[in-house]
């Protein structure tokens, strides 16, 4: 049981090229234990321009983008998400947000990857920035 | 001039079937269709342990905030599994890097300063970083399409 994530990142912006790349079999917070939960690679879709829980670390009702009550709280874990939009002019995109606290903005076609500690006020929250339909995909492997 | 980033992750042995996942993307401006960024900044340094709190890996600007389209990569290069570093914005912990981990992720450095540039205790957008354990070399990039220069008090 492994999750191996890996990135590359090329840049020509410099006179000399950039390359990073870097892999990584990734654990549980502090252990060398494989992570044994995950919600597999998730789908959703919204209208809406309010807040979507993506994940509950307790503050909001719900779990997965879930509104209604109940359904597991989590605490740590590594987080994927990408705006499957198309990115068009760049003028609409998706706030990813660390409760109140923007962290920044999935324009179309964009991903992030990172881990996340949980703990109150911490939900990891998306709102779109448009009411156009808004599709993105999750993956999270959690504790 | 472009800057693409490709993210996979592999994983087997959780689901009863293998997760695959594979995507690329690239980096581009601010309401554009398709303008890359055109700047970068790419650091190594060692992070020291713990007192006073966290250090600014990556200071907010005002440029920065004028275009919000960043977007930042950290790797934790040290190796120890129960060592780690942890990312926070705005006095809320993102989460934590263990030795070998990396994050990427846009930032849209949106908050607003009340913080001077020799005085950082007020609350801002700034990418902050504190090392638990021990001291810790970490590595970061920011792609970006600006940010503000510290004029010079010397001349």
């Amino acid at each position: 049981m492994a999750t191996t994530a890996t990135i590359t990142v090329s840049s020509d912006i410099a006179s000399s090229a950039l390359s990073l790349s870097k892999s990584k079999v990734i654990k549980k917070a502090g252990t060398d234990t494989d992570y044994a939960m995950t919600t597999g690679l998730t789908r959703i879709t919204t209208t809406a321009t309010a807040n979507v829980v993506i994940l509950n670390s307790g503050d909001t009702a719900g779990n997965f983008g879930a509104t209604a009550a109940g359904g597991d709280v989590i605490t740590k874990g590594k987080v994927y998400i990408t705006n499957i939009n198309a990115r068009g002019d760049g003028s609409e995109w998706v706030h990813v947000l660390l409760g109140t606290v923007e962290i920044g903005r999935l324009y179309g076609g964009d991903f992030m990857f990172i881990p996340w500690d949980g703990g109150a006020g911490n939900d990891l929250e998306l709102t779109p920035s448009a009411a156009t339909s808004t599709t993105v995909e999750y993956c999270v492997f959690y504790e | 001039m472009a800057t693409t980033a490709t993210i996979s992750i592999a994983s087997s042995g959780i689901l009863s079937n293998p997760i695959s996942i594979s995507k690329t993307m690239t980096m581009y401006k601010h309401n554009t269709t398709a303008t890359s960024v055109d700047q970068l900044n790419y650091h190594r340094l060692e992070l020291p342990l713990g007192a006073p709190t966290n250090y600014d890996l990556i200071p907010e600007s005002a440029e920065l905030n004028a275009n919000p389209a960043n977007y930042v990569y950290i790797c934790n290069a040290s190796t120890n599994d129960t060592q780690y570093v942890t990312i926070s914005i705005n006095s809320e912990v993102i989460g934590s890097l263990y030795g070998g981990d990396w994050m990427i992720f846009p930032w849209a450095d949106t908050h607003t300063d009340t913080e001077s540039a020799t005085d950082q205790t007020g609350a801002d957008s700034s990418i902050e970083a504190q090392a638990f354990g021990a001291e810790q070399v970490v590595e970061y990039a920011l792609f970006h399409s600006g940010e503000t220069l510290l004029t010079a008090g010397d001349s």
